[in-house]
């Protein structure tokens, strides 16, 4: 590995990567729902819909959610599996854990396991999920490849891997308005509504130096995946990659 | 779009237990359409089915036939005589094909919808037939109200399938 990686713009130590997104995540918890709705204007709840339906996961599946954080894909996946299935929502923050753990409780669902865990080594034997996901996580994780072998690893033969992560627009209207709206609009919002600008300048900033659509399929295809397809969606703003294991 | 609701339909009916996907589990089977760029495969593994157009990967079947042909299929044409008439080609094991084939019958989809984007049909025609799909859908289902927010939410968001899907391929 190199010995230096990006954090946004910047180029930091690999090893100083993973405590700086940790400063990110412990920052934005609590506000980190209310966030997403302002900054997406609800849409990430419809990007999250979309691809809880199209995991195919079904009753006495067993999913591991990563990068969970307040838990939203935890809760639709806890209805889909069933009390015969099993899900495990995992974060290596513990802040965002806890605001999970709380949300869950809140809504009332149980039956869910919370784990903290580093992507880049699951604490998980071979060949035992159904699903793997994780939405709006990988590009925060330092070595990307290590994380998708890990989770091709712990997935069942003909389980499914769901990346669920912003990504790049090919329209060039879109493209402006969303750069002006992300280096501009959304540190602005973050400082308002959570105190905290740089954690939203750090958003936009990852985005731009999270692998494109093509990319990033290569590296699922790379990783071992048979087949892996992406769908965009809003544009391209966000994409859908699925990975099928064979 | 069209890929996701095929695949929903028919993954809802082998979790009813209206279809048993064991013949064909850990086949992949692919359709090429002569006349139009589409590529539809079929992955059967662990119990479910994923459709996917974006692959490099051998098949274990390949079955080639014109669209027309594709729309009589899945009106109940019978896949020998269709043979027989040399209207279908088909690499590998037929048996497996006639097993596709007779699950994608009783599927109850519009499969003029999952060729629409490819023949020109207008964006509001697509929505619509999409929508009616989803609600055949709803019917059926235990939690109507998931299918059809399900089915909303893919329509608000507009996915879009890999653009690159024949990538590699020829």
């Amino acid at each position: 590995m190199n010995n230096t990686t990006h954090f946004g713009f910047k180029d930091v130590a690999t090893e100083d990567k993973q405590n700086l997104v940790k400063g990110v995540f412990d920052s934005v918890a609590s506000k980190y729902d209310l966030m997403n709705d302002v900054l997406s204007f609800g849409a990430h709840r419809l990007w999250k819909r979309y691809t809880i339906a199209s995991s195919n996961v079904k009753i006495g599946d067993k999913v591991l959610d990563i990068a969970g954080g307040t838990g939203d894909l935890a809760i639709s996946f806890r209805k889909k599996v069933g009390e015969s299935g099993h899900v495990i929502l995992s974060d290596i923050n513990a802040a965002m854990l806890g605001e999970g753990r709380k949300n869950l409780i809140n809504k009332g669902v149980f039956g869910v396991d919370f784990v903290q865990l580093n992507a880049q080594c699951l604490p998980f034997a071979d060949n035992s999920f159904d699903c793997v996901s994780i939405a709006f996580g990988l590009r925060n994780v330092t070595d990307k490849d290590q994380a998708l072998s890990e989770m091709y690893r712990i997935l069942k033969p003909g389980g499914c891997l769901l990346i669920l992560e912003f990504s790049k627009t090919d329209s060039e209207f879109l493209k402006k308005f969303y750069d002006f709206y992300s280096f501009n609009v959304m540190p602005t919002l973050g400082e308002i509504i959570a105190d905290d600008k740089e954690s939203y300048q750090y958003l936009a900033e990852s985005i731009r130096k999270h692998p494109d659509q093509e990319t990033l399929k290569d590296m699922v295809l790379n990783a071992g995946f048979g087949f892996c397809e992406y769908h965009n969606l809003s544009g391209g703003i966000v994409a859908l990659h699925k990975g099928i294991k064979v | 779009m069209q890929h996701f609701a095929l695949e929903q339909a028919l993954n809802y009916l082998i979790q009813t237990g209206e279809i048993d996907l064991k013949p064909l589990d850990n086949k992949t089977i692919r359709f090429s359409l002569q006349d139009l760029p589409l590529d539809v495969n079929f992955v059967c593994t662990n119990d479910r089915i994923f459709v996917i157009s974006d692959t490099n990967r051998n098949s274990d079947v390949d079955i080639s036939l014109g669209a027309s042909v594709f729309f009589a299929l899945f009106k109940g044409e019978d896949l020998t005589d269709l043979l027989r008439q040399d209207k279908i080609v088909i690499h590998g094991d037929v048996k497996t094909a006639q097993l596709l084939v007779d699950l994608l019958q009783t599927v109850d989809i519009d499969l003029e919808e999952v060729l629409s984007q490819y023949t020109g049909d207008i964006v509001a025609h697509k929505a619509g037939k999409i929508a009616k799909n989803f609600k055949k859908i709803a019917q059926k289902s235990s939690n109507p109200l998931d299918a059809i927010k399900d089915g909303l939410s893919a329509l608000l968001i507009t996915p879009t399938v890999s653009k690159l899907y024949k990538k590699d391929r020829h």
